[in-house]
């Protein structure tokens, strides 16, 4: 079912016409990278990349990684499918980055900053598209909100358990700050089931998910665990006894500028106001009159 | 995790046969469930050992399930 795939690695490749992909995941070792033109963002600094990364690696180097891909897995087509609905024929070539296998749409590292967009928009092509996927605000409630329970009541506060997600409206800002055009981010729920809290928390370890903020607290206590199984059941499972895990996913399509392209119209140079919509059916046959 | 393979491998062991004794236990994981979730209902709060009680006869129970099952494996 899986596709065997090495690790991480860089594709080139020509596509068929008719499949858009320009897409970029990363890799924390990007941390070397210098932008062209000196440009150095101050980017938040929120995530331990080096755990990140030996997580990753840890992952990659279990027994089994590909049956933590599902969501993966789950994830490219419906990226594809929306690359798909744009109205561009052909793309020559395709970059396809991702974090530990090579697909297209990967999960991109979710402290998504400055830097790696811009990065992105330099490297492509006028008229080049980006598309990306990632981990929204509502991931994971189930976990996060069963542990903060099951803290609060077992040690009197909590302390966060599951990384801070980008919200859907700054995907915009940073995506528009960093020179894109015609933006698009919509957003998509994949709900996946699992016996329980642990075999959950298992597959993210295994997808080299684990927290990695700076905030973690280094020690989930067992008593804890526990409780928060016993919540997470109680309060959100299936009728079959499974529990529910929701993976929210944000995807974003921009484009590089080129002429061809529309672009927002020059500050001040509008010509009707909002306010004369209601007459708009008017105003199109004056138009047409006029031409 | 470098540090001690063999620690490691037991605490890993005992984790994975955690869903297996909470499986025994599951009328008092429903109580301790239900107790948290009635104060998370509006006008109700959640503080420190609200569902002791609940919470003590789940541990119990887990403790018990998991002196049954024989500690072998991995």
């Amino acid at each position: 079912m899986l596709r065997p795939a090495g690790l991480w690695r860089l594709l080139w490749r020509p596509l068929a016409p008719g499949v858009p992909a320009e897409n970029l995941g990363r890799r924390e070792v990007a941390s070397g990278v210098s932008l062209p033109g000196g440009t150095s963002p101050r980017s938040l600094n929120i995530f331990d990349r080096d755990l990140k990364r030996k997580q990753k690696n840890w992952a990659a180097r279990q027994p089994e990684p590909m049956k933590f891909d599902y969501l993966r897995e789950e994830v490219r087509p419906r990226a594809g499918l929306r690359g798909g609905a744009a109205p561009r024929p052909y793309f020559s070539l395709a970059l396809d980055l991702g974090c530990g296998r090579g697909y297209i749409a990967q999960h991109l590292n979710k402290d998504l900053s400055d830097l790696v967009l811009h990065h992105i928009h330099y490297v492509l092509k006028p008229d080049g598209v980006f598309i990306g996927a990632m981990f929204g605000g509502d991931t994971l409630y189930e976990l996060r909100c069963s542990l903060q329970l099951a803290e609060t009541e077992r040690e009197g506060g909590f302390s966060p358990h599951v990384s801070p997600f980008t919200a859907i409206n700054d995907l915009g800002h940073l995506l528009g700050r960093a020179g894109f055009n015609t933006l698009t981010v919509d957003t998509d729920e994949i709900q996946v089931n699992y016996p329980g809290m642990f075999e959950l928390m298992e597959d993210l370890q295994g997808m080299g998910e684990s927290n990695c903020s700076w905030n973690r607290k280094a020690l989930l206590h067992r008593d804890t665990m526990l409780a928060a199984a016993a919540v997470y059941r109680e309060m959100y499972r299936n009728e079959d006894g499974s529990v529910p895990a929701t993976y929210q996913i944000y995807y974003m399509i921009g484009w590089k500028y080129h002429d061809s392209q529309a672009r927002p119209a020059e500050r001040g140079s509008a010509t009707v106001s909002f306010g004369e919509l209601g007459k708009i059916n008017n105003l199109m046959s004056q138009r047409k009159k006029s031409q | 995790m470098s540090a001690n393979r063999a620690v490691w491998g037991r605490v890993r062991s005992r984790l994975r046969a955690f869903p297996e004794h909470l499986a025994a236990c599951g009328p008092e994981a429903a109580a301790y469930g239900r107790c948290v979730q009635a104060s998370t209902a509006p006008g109700g709060r959640l503080s420190k050992d609200l569902c002791a009680r609940e919470f003590e006869a789940l541990r119990s129970c887990f403790a018990a399930a998991a002196k049954k099952t024989p500690k072998g494996g991995c």
